[in-house]
């Protein structure tokens, strides 16, 4: 509770012993928002972190190395998680649901592990120290560019783009029969997805000065995956108030404090029973179900 | 096994033509190769100039050809109007960047394509301003069709293919979406429409392609499609009686029916028994929006069999479903022989021994012959008379014995209707719900299973039976009930039934 | 060599053991139970805290962890599965719900400290654990310069048996193709009589037992039992598994866990131990992209 009393009271104050955690929950709300991407289109993809790690290593490496300034760094680890982006997404386009989010495991997985914790140059085991880091100043450029992201975000979500995504999301087979070219469409909001989280782990990676492999796993993306479907997917700033949510939780309820899993845990199970469209929703009640399975549902047998 | 095998057909443009065949046919798979959904195996197909083989489904779409489809596939979260829109992709500009950027510009594009939105859905007879706004899903089931038609108008086609946007509807429905096909047509569409409706496809097309396990069996007008013998045969099966085809133009059994029962006003029909082992009253079943039976009661004797006839999407699956307990009515009553059937779970209906062998088989592919059969006693308390009727079954239905071991997948149609029929005696059934057993089965295959059926009535079985296949099912039938679109409409012994002008004119004229 | 394959065999039988159970919820529910590997993880941490901290002899504590698995699979039925089933929400739902009751009881075990409300189940908090020598029957032989050790041998027996056990169950059994029609073909098994929500939840008995099996034999015989064993030896492991021997096959789930305990170590005699893991999630991820249904899962066809 002294959380809420600092934040009204003495706001300065309070921006000023808490800009890390500002700062992290920008970042979680830009990864968030990539997961918000690919579910809107239809895809359980659990890549993020993959993503991210790329984008991360890419810039720091390139700062601590080639001393290049900062912009060039994230926009390096960016660019370079996008093109990852495509080369990942393109052979599992035509893989649906749990199939897909598998794969992306795999991805992640064998990045992490095949990759990241075996290279010298990016530390191995024991990570990267990132001397440049700026746990403080990196607050408004984290803010600034989530606040675009969200904005082109929305912009693209009402466009052709986002109807299309939409149908897709919906019901693969009748999209196609309205024009749409469903691989196509896939693999742009997998690579927007995948620009997204490198952004946020190049950014994130300059907020700290250790920089750890092991943060880029499976419960990495269960986190990410959990911001969204707690906040709702359906709508661009579902996943941004998730994270918010979850990020300020364990700060607010200090005295759960140990016991914030157990906590977090029941809250999602009784989300995803009582309100699964998320705390947002669509912005109008209504349930997101998409077609991703890949086994025939059994329907409702034809009227006669 | 060629689901479709050799078919040539030929759309004049401008033109309707209709695509007819008993279920099972191939008329969707035909319609799926055309669109892009099942890859082509050999053969070729044009739209005008353009060729269609070996394009995906949105190259085909995007050339001019657009569908409905069987099942209704709207995008049912997104509102009546986005539904439409999507359905503008292909003409659309791409807009990304301009999205981006200046809102103004983007605000009056917006408006334009809603109010083209607003002009399809129009087109199709729906009120964007009473439906527009709402979730496709929560819309009425005619609506939704139209809904669906509106959306692929959006595509501005060269080619519509309706699969069968009639499906469900009652007459005054029907006669709203057939004025819908001939206005389109008017306009210059040319349209192919599938549909099990005889006076909707023969009313409206100027041709009627036939299909038949997978062939073409006829092509021509719809006067010589519906005298055509091979038609007949292929949708009546082999009665004893057969009925010349329909006047193209009738209506529906209601206006008719009313007609004659004033004629028959002498004639006694067959009362409904007084102590029934089954009775149903009121019974109204909805899938969301979709109202399948409404208001229907009937009563079954024991020892009786019972038809229950009707077309297409009259509701009589959903009624069965509602008593073997696979979905729960709106409201009314069903009781068997004591037992709530609104209520009870499936399992527990299957033990109080109302045994329903569902339409389509679904039997266990997977699993073999005596596997299923070692299933179906699963309900049944005594195991060691369960095996020595696993052996009678098998006597009965020779052929079963003989494929005992092999996976029930690789049965014919006929093999696996007799294994579904076998599984439900096995369940020792005192009252038997035989969905569609004759669906997609040769005519020899139907002459055997209704034999085989006679046979179990005889034993003593109590059964109620649904058949598209009205002759059969009459001819058999102790009494029937007449549905159509969800209602019972009449009701008397088979018999009466057989020669009620109405019933024949409607069901039986092909 | 012959002591690699020796190990490659041991832990591909805790491997194919964990897996048949993941695999057995997928191909009846058509859900990826993610609480399976908590559940392994449980199964552990109770035998140790029974035998260590409550005193009970060995044999008594493995019958109560493989219980208490049983257990946790009718818990993961009634809270996460059936809520959501009456529902009718989407397959997605169930991961998430599953994810939400495995971060509850690894958190409660995580935090079990002296003192503490979970200091029933473990009060070791996050740190890993061992047997203390002498609770069970460990004789070592020196054959052939080979080191046996009898607990390590003892799994494999035990993982055999029981896969037979239950491969018979299935094949030859009522029960058996009472859970093969549900899994088939729910509709049709409920016409049969069918009580398919019970056989639902025996699925989940049974499949929880085994996982918890495999936990208590993986924190036994390789003296390692921590709140993290489930995420770090088997949670993705698992998912290799079942997708390279089929979803929802058995015998592909039998097979492909002995097949990627050798792949593992082949992959650490030819490439060096770095790069085991990674090896695992490659080859899962190339399955997925060349072969979605695995070496034995059916072909996925969506109906138009």
């Amino acid at each position: 509770m002294d959380f809420f009393i600092q934040l009204f009271s003495d706001p300065v104050a309070f921006w000023q012993s808490h800009t890390l955690l500002v700062s992290q929950i920008g970042i979680n709300s830009i990864l968030a928002s990539s997961m918000f991407v690919v579910l809107y289109s239809g895809q359980l993809s659990l890549a993020a972190p993959g993503f991210m790690a790329i984008g991360a290593y890419t810039s720091v490496l390139m700062d601590l190395n080639l001393h290049t300034p900062l912009a060039v760094d994230f926009a390096a680890g960016t660019a370079l998680a996008g093109v990852v982006g495509a080369l990942v997404g393109l052979p599992v386009l035509r893989l649906r649901g749990v199939f897909l989010a598998i794969a992306t495991i795999g991805f992640i997985e064998a990045l992490s592990l095949g990759v990241i914790l075996n290279l010298p140059i990016t530390g191995e085991g024991l990570g990267l120290r990132n001397i440049d880091a700026d746990p403080v100043g990196g607050v408004y450029i984290v803010l600034i560019s989530l606040a675009v992201a969200v904005f082109l975000l929305w912009r693209l979500t009402k466009g052709r783009l986002g109807y299309a995504w939409t149908a897709i999301r919906q019901d693969e087979l009748a999209a196609r029969s309205q024009g749409i070219d469903v691989a196509r469409y896939k693999l742009i909001a997998f690579v927007i997805s995948a620009l997204l989280a490198g952004y946020a782990g190049a950014a994130e990676s300059h907020l700290y000065f250790i920089l750890d492999p092991n943060e880029y796993g499976v419960p990495r993306t269960v986190q990410v995956l959990t911001f969204a479907v707690l906040g709702g997917s359906g709508n661009v700033l579902g996943p941004v108030v998730g994270a918010l949510f979850l990020t300020t939780f364990p700060f607010v309820f200090k005295q759960a404090g140990d016991y914030i899993g157990v906590v977090s845990g029941a809250v999602l199970i009784a989300i995803i029973i009582f309100r699964p469209q998320g705390i947002v929703g669509r912005g109008g009640f209504a349930v997101v179900r998409p077609r991703w399975w890949p086994h025939p549902q059994l329907r409702a047998p034809s009227t006669g | 096994m060629h689901a479709v095998d050799g078919v040539t057909l030929e759309v004049e443009k401008g033109s309707i033509q209709g695509l007819i065949g008993p279920n099972g046919a191939g008329k969707t798979t035909l319609v799926n190769v055309i669109t892009g959904y099942v890859p082509f195996q050999a053969g070729k197909a044009w739209l005008e100039d353009d060729q269609l083989t070996g394009l995906p489904a949105h190259r085909i779409a995007g050339l001019g050809v657009a569908r409905t489809f069987q099942n209704i596939r709207l995008f049912k979260d997104l509102s009546a109007v986005e539904n439409v829109i999507v359905g503008m992709h292909s003409r659309r500009r791409d807009d990304t960047l301009a999205q981006l950027g200046t809102l103004p510009f983007f605000r009056r594009d917006q408006r334009a394509r809603f109010n083209e939105a607003h002009r399809l859905m129009e087109t199709a007879g729906l009120d964007p301003g009473e439906v527009g706004k709402r979730a496709a899903g929560t819309l009425p089931y005619g609506d939704q069709r139209r809904l669906e038609i509106a959306r692929a108008l959006a595509l501005q086609p060269r080619l519509l293919i309706l699969d069968e946007p009639a499906a469900g509807m009652n007459p005054s429905e029907k006669q709203g979406i057939r004025e819908l096909i001939e206005r389109l047509n008017k306009d210059g569409l040319t349209i192919l429409l599938i549909d099990h409706d005889m006076q909707l496809v023969m009313g409206v097309c100027d041709r009627v392609a036939v299909l038949n396990f997978g062939r073409k069996i006829a092509d021509g007008t719809p006067e010589q499609v519906s005298t055509n013998a091979a038609v007949i045969k292929a949708y009546l099966g082999t009665g004893s009686e057969r009925q010349a085809s329909s006047a193209p133009g009738a209506t529906g059994v209601e206006a008719v029916a009313a007609e004659e029962a004033q004629a028959k006003a002498g004639s006694k029909p067959a009362a409904e028994p007084a102590n029934s082992i089954l009775d149903v009253h009121e019974l109204s079943v909805s899938y969301g929006s979709v109202n399948a039976v409404r208001a229907a009661s009937l009563r079954v004797a024991a020892g009786e069999v019972v038809a229950l006839i009707g077309a297409n999407g009259a509701g009589k699956t959903t009624i069965l479903s509602a008593l073997s307990g696979l979905i729960r009515p709106a409201s009314g009553t069903a009781v068997f022989d004591g037992l709530d059937l609104t209520t009870a779970k499936a399992s527990a209906i299957v033990r109080h021994g109302l045994v329903h062998v569902p339409e389509g088989r679904e039997i266990l592919g997977r699993q073999t012959v005596l596997e299923n059969l070692e299933l179906a006693t699963w309900a049944r308390r005594d195991r060691a008379a369960a095996a020595t009727q696993i052996a009678a079954v098998m006597r009965r239905f020779p052929i079963l014995g003989e494929r005992r071991r092999m996976r029930a997948g690789t049965l014919s149609g006929g093999e696996a209707q007799m294994l579904a029929i076998a599984r439900g005696l096995l369940g020792k059934p005192r009252l038997l719900l035989l969905d569609e057993p004759s669906l997609g089965l040769a005519p020899q295959m139907v002459d055997e299973v209704f034999a085989a059926i006679k046979e179990i009535h005889d034993d003593g079985t109590t059964i109620l039976l649904v058949e598209q296949n009205a002759l059969r099912a009459l001819a058999i039938a102790d009494r029937a009930y007449v549905l159509e679109t969800g209602r019972i409409l009449l009701t008397g012994s088979g018999d009466d039934l057989l020669h009620n002008p109405a019933v024949r004119r409607a069901y039986l004229g092909g | 060599m012959g002591q690699q394959i020796l190990n490659a065999i041991f832990i591909g039988s805790i491997y194919a053991l964990f897996a048949v159970g993941y695999t057995l919820v997928f191909g009846v529910l058509d859900i990826l139970n993610l609480a399976h590997s908590a559940v392994f993880t449980l199964g552990a941490a109770v035998t140790y805290t029974l035998v260590v901290n409550h005193g009970q002899s060995f044999w008594l504590a493995c019958v109560v962890g493989i219980l208490v698995a049983a257990l946790m699979g009718l818990v993961i039925e009634y809270v996460c599965l059936r809520p959501l089933r009456r529902r009718r929400a989407p397959p997605i739902a169930a991961l998430i719900s599953t994810i939400g009751l495995a971060l509850i009881i690894i958190a409660a075990i995580e935090q079990g400290r002296p003192g503490t409300l979970f200091a029933w189940l473990w009060v070791d908090g996050a740190n890993p654990v061992t047997m203390p020598p002498g609770t069970f029957p460990n004789p070592t032989w020196h054959v052939a310069g080979l080191t046996l050790e009898g607990s390590k041998l003892a799994v494999i027996p035990i993982s055999v048996v029981l896969m037979l056990v239950l491969g018979y169950v299935m094949r030859f059994t009522q029960v058996g193709r009472a859970l093969r029609a549900v899994a088939e073909n729910p509709r049709a098994a409920r016409l049969m009589g069918i009580d398919v929500d019970r056989m639902i939840a025996l699925t989940l008995i049974i499949s929880s037992a085994l996982g918890g099996l495999a936990g208590i034999l993986f924190g036994v015989a390789l003296g390692d039992i921590s709140p993290y064993i489930g995420r770090d030896s088997v949670e993705v492991r698992g998912l290799a598994v079942i997708v390279l021997g089929g979803m929802g096959s058995i015998p592909g789930a039998v097979l492909g866990g002995y097949l990627l305990g050798l792949i593992e170590v082949l992959a650490v005699v030819l490439l060096g131990s770095n790069v085991r893991a990674g090896v695992a999630f490659a080859a899962l991820f190339l399955m997925l992209v060349l072969r979605p249904q695995g070496f034995f899962g059916a072909q996925l066809r969506e109906k138009v």
